[in-house]
């Protein structure tokens, strides 16, 4: 009897613990069938519950409501876009869901340094939302504002860094589908299917890029909102991005100008055809414009962007080096897949990082390890599923495997000299050359099997292979991870995924294939056997 | 006890209550389901049943726009 | 029509890549180049000392072991290519000069490179110790800045390593000369391929297609004789009394090196009467113009971004303008109607299919018939009722319209 109270009272002040030989906490048991709700939260212990409670979920409901009050310039706008668009009210109330899922199991520094990057995520999707809305025509009865007038559409692969020198002539840069697809397929994963069905409606096929489907169905569906006077698209990452564009120009019906990367990036010889590129696509804007270019704007903005850069490679360094890192995979993907691609519009990257490399430290001082029930340290490569990003979450809680990087976050992996305007081009362009899904998928196919350096680099001891079933760049590399895992006799396990799409392969499934790589390759146990298996189908 | 304590004291004790209030909505995912059953069906049968244009009746003049070289 | 004197051995030269032209020039000491896309020019490929060879996979019908290194998921043609070169059916190439302009076929290609990876230096796909493959950056815009790159590309990528590796000729007196050869190639294509305007065309797109099929894929003197003559037979060929078709149309789309699938719409009353696909000859058989000032590099560069209608190409103005052009060549060829056959997983095209579908019926008033292939169609029977169907379709537009 005294035994169980005072099992009940430490379960109370630290949470239940970990792994079924303890007693184990059994987060499975905490869904409801189905839809991934929860028949209650998680008591993660006194501390971790009242920091979940005030510090995340209480916390950002309230950042949801001000950050619309500061990035709006009217909020009415945000309500009449919410109900114009299905991406909007479909995805944006659900966003502490989202922080549910990708922080499930977590405690302490791991729970707190994890959630800063949600936040700022959050934060960044808010601040692009109200940019749609200020200038968006359709909800200011067809009227042309200045906030219209002051934005310019790119294709969410163009990174947002090549639009600075306008940034303080008061233009703003809005990625045309980055919160209506990219961040929708996160949050809630129901609302892109609308968009992949609507394009294939219309005739297209069922097995392009999915991402590129869903993209091109916003505007099928009539979607997109009317924010700005034109478009620059480029060709990344792949065919379908290029083809994307052709229906895209179709139903924009606005200027647009096209971007085109060198494919073969290592050559020393593209880098001079890019940078023109680049300038042409400078010259195109002050046209459009008006505004020159503005070199100390510039300047100014990428200062602060190779400060985060810095940042990102302290963290890599105590990932790489230490079992201290307290980010969780998801939170270090998604937050530096969205910051590289955004870049600096706000101070949302900037204050994140410096709270999460407070609690970095004080784990390494400390000699705090976050993920106490590591097995295996994880590489994630090739492109993950958007909507199953918070696998990383459950495959630790599940499984013990921690993914400390993955291919996705070791884009744009360079600092740009802003010495010179010469240095600075050069490296804008070596820069959008290394864009996310292309650093590592074109240029020749010894990209994509650097895996093995950084797989050392982060002391990695198996690869999470992601398996993007219409990516043809992917696919096409596949026989040979296959001989390649074999001879070099590392642990890997395969993902297929649809990336946007969980109806091509569901979360479950990508589950069994990981429990049973686990069980019949590793023969290993799980740590939470309530997570092996679980419906969760209709879950966002 | 003086008025000052007695509304202190009601302060905290509806301090207190709202807390218990939002700690329910919080430990039993009521903002989640409320989201998920009420508000999410909702929305989904508006933008369902919401006018669209029909973007394939969109002009596609070949010679609108420039080439843009420079 | 009376049969042309040279089709059946056509025919049989394309059963193989390695087909009897190719190992004559081989046993001459000439280099075999392969290539597998329009923006790597033949003609650079041509030069005195090697001839150029458009990679295609005939008969191949079940890639098992490609569809291992490439999956299933990728399209037919790039894993055709693939199982061919792992049977060894292009070991006679000398190199293979690959670009990186559409995701599978440059993957096809990065299987043949023999570096960076263990196990492709193992596979040793194309057992040759002479090969080499080498990639090319293509532009996806015919602007100035992509005429420069793309010359600079074509230097540095094709003609030096073919320099390096072979000690081919690559001054511009050799570069002028194998244009003239290309050109006459070109020439004697359109004049056969002209026929194809007649009220009554005195060739048929199948034959078209096989004639412009031997073109890309032999030594071009070894064939120009048989070209020269096919074009001196047709001068004098007579069509049938009747028309022995029902409509004319245009084929577009993805790659398509199967004539037989010419054939099949053929069979069900459409005369194929141009070919603007892959491999088709409205672009590639498009002469070289020299002009003055230029190099003659940079003729062919400007050339190849010019005449390029592929969907890759992304300035607006240009994804607009392939519309009409291929509106334009409907109205040359006097064609009924349009069809758009895109290849299974060809992402360029899949979306392409859907803007062509659309805009040409709307716009041009054009009938389309929209479909998707295989690169070898072992599924004819669900396309013949397609083809049939649209067939159908024009001449109940034709008796309504009063034609």
């Amino acid at each position: 009897m005294a035994k169980n109270i005072k099992k009940a009272l430490k379960d109370f002040w630290y949470g239940k613990p970990h792994t079924a030989e303890e007693g184990g906490r059994r987060l499975g048991e905490l869904y409801e069938d189905k839809t991934g709700l929860l028949k209650h939260r998680e008591w993660r212990g006194f501390k971790d519950t009242m920091y979940y409670m005030y510090n995340i979920w209480g916390y950002n409901y309230v950042h949801m409501v001000t950050d619309i009050l500061k990035y709006s310039k009217n909020p009415i706008d945000f309500f009449k876009g919410t109900w114009r668009y299905r991406w909007m009210g479909q995805t944006y109330l659900p966003v502490i869901h989202w922080f549910e899922r990708g922080l499930q199991g977590m405690r302490g520094e791991a729970l707190a340094a994890s959630a800063w990057h949600y936040r700022a995520m959050v934060s960044a999707s808010i601040h692009q939302i109200c940019n749609f809305f200020n200038a968006d025509t359709r909800l200011h009865g067809g009227k042309e504002t200045e906030a219209y007038k002051h934005s310019f559409y790119a294709n969410e692969t163009t990174c947002g860094t090549l639009f600075y020198p306008w940034k303080d002539a008061g233009y703003q840069y809005i990625p045309m589908e980055m919160i209506p697809y990219f961040v929708t397929c996160h949050v809630n994963s129901h609302t892109v299917l609308n968009y992949i069905d609507a394009v294939q409606s219309i005739g297209l096929p069922g097995d392009p890029c999915p991402m590129c489907q869903a993209e091109s169905g916003l505007f099928v569906l009539d979607d997109v909102p009317d924010s700005a006077p034109f478009i620059i698209t480029c060709n990344e990452a792949c065919d379908a991005s290029v083809s994307t564009h052709t229906l895209q120009d179709w139903f924009a019906d606005k200027p647009l100008f096209a971007l085109p990367l060198p494919m073969q990036f290592d050559d020393p010889l593209v880098k001079k055809y890019c940078m023109n590129e680049i300038e042409e696509c400078w010259k195109f804007i002050e046209e459009q414009t008006g505004v020159p270019f503005d070199w100390e704007c510039m300047k100014k903005y990428l200062e602060r962007q190779n400060k985060l850069q810095r940042d990102e490679w302290e963290k890599w360094e105590v990932a790489s080096k230490t079992d201290y890192y307290p980010i969780n995979g998801v939170a270090q993907a998604l937050f530096r897949i969205y910051s590289t691609q955004y870049g600096i519009q706000g101070t949302f990257w900037e204050e994140a990082s410096e709270k999460v490399k407070k609690i970095m430290y004080k784990c390494v001082e400390k000699k705090i390890n976050p993920f106490p029930q590591t097995r295996h340290r994880v590489i994630a490569w090739s492109c993950a599923p958007l909507y199953y990003s918070n696998w990383c979450t459950w495959a630790y809680n599940c499984w013990g495997l921690n993914v400390i990087i993955n291919m996705d976050s070791l884009m744009f992996d360079m600092e740009i000299r802003t010495d010179s305007y010469e240095h600075m081009l050069e490296d804008v362009a070596q820069y959008h050359m290394w864009a996310p899904m292309r650093r590592m998928a074109v240029g020749g196919m010894h990209h994509i099997f650097e895996l093995w350096e950084y797989m050392e680099k982060f002391n990695c001891d198996m690869v999470a292979m992601y398996d993007q079933l219409q990516c043809k760049g992917m696919q096409g590399v596949h026989g040979l991870f296959e001989d390649e895992f074999r001879k070099r006799n590392i642990k890997a396990f395969w993902m297929p995924h649809a990336l946007p799409d969980c109806r091509t392969v569901s979360r479950a499934e990508i589950r069994r294939q990981i429990n049973d790589y686990m069980t019949t390759v590793m023969h290993e146990e799980p740590l939470d056997p309530s997570l092996l298996d679980f419906d969760d189908s209709m879950t966002w | 006890m003086c008025k000052i304590g007695k509304f202190f004291l009601k302060l905290l004790g509806i301090l207190f209550a709202a807390n218990a209030a939002l700690f329910v909505v919080f430990f039993f995912d009521l903002d989640g389901k409320l989201l998920f059953n009420v508000v999410e069906p909702f929305l989904k049968k508006h933008y369902d049943n919401m006018e669209r244009k029909d973007v394939l009746q969109e002009a596609y003049d070949m010679d609108k726009f420039p080439k843009y070289k420079y | 029509m009376r049969d042309l004197k040279h089709l059946i051995y056509f025919e049989n030269l394309l059963q193989e890549a390695n087909n009897d032209l190719v190992k004559q020039a081989k046993a001459e000491g000439k280099r075999a180049i392969g290539y597998t896309c329009y923006f790597m020019p033949e003609v650079l490929l041509d030069l005195p000392g090697c001839f150029s060879v458009r990679l295609r996979a005939p008969r191949c019908v079940s890639p098992d072991l490609a569809t291992y290194y490439l999956s299933g998921r990728v399209c037919h043609y790039a894993r055709s290519l693939l199982e061919r070169a792992l049977e060894g059916g292009y070991n006679f190439l000398d190199a293979q000069m690959g670009t990186e302009t559409c995701t599978a076929t440059c993957r096809f290609q990065e299987h043949l490179q023999q570096k960076h990876l263990d196990s492709v230096e193992d596979m040793r796909i194309i057992d040759n110790d002479d090969f080499f493959c080498e990639f090319t950056d293509i532009p996806f815009k015919n602007t100035e800045n992509s005429y420069q790159h793309y010359e600079t590309q074509l230097r540095a990528h094709v003609l030096e390593p073919l320099h390096e590796h072979f000690g081919v000729d690559i001054s511009d007196e050799a570069l002028i000369k194998t244009i003239e050869n290309h050109n006459e190639v070109c020439r004697l294509i359109n004049e056969i391929g002209d026929y194809r305007k007649l009220d009554n065309p005195t060739i048929t797109g199948y034959e078209f297609h096989v004639i412009q099929l031997v073109s890309l894929t032999c030594p071009k003197e070894l064939i120009l004789p048989y070209l020269r003559e096919t074009a001196e037979e047709m001068k004098t060929r007579e069509p049938d009394d009747r028309k022995n078709f029902r409509c004319k149309v245009v084929l577009a789309g993805s790659e398509n090196d199967d004539p037989d699938f010419t054939k099949l719409i053929e069979g069900c009353g459409a005369l194929v009467v141009c070919d603007r696909f892959c491999y088709g000859a409205v672009e590639s058989r498009v002469p070289i113009v020299l002009e003055e000032g230029k190099s003659p590099l940079r003729c062919i560069a400007e050339h190849y971004l010019k005449t390029s209608n592929c969907p890759r190409f992304m300035p607006q103005d240009e994804m607009r303008a392939r519309k009409k052009r291929l509106a334009d060549l409907a109205k040359e060829y006097h064609a009924d109607g349009v069809i758009i056959a895109s290849n299974k997983f060809c992402e360029y095209w899949s979306y392409e299919r859907v803007i062509d579908t659309f805009i040409l019926k709307r716009d041009f008033g054009l009938p389309v018939c929209s479909i998707e292939k295989e690169y070898i169609n072992s599924a004819s029977g669900q396309l013949r009722t397609r083809f049939q169907a649209f067939v159908e379709s024009v001449e109940i537009k034709h008796i309504q319209e009063g034609k």
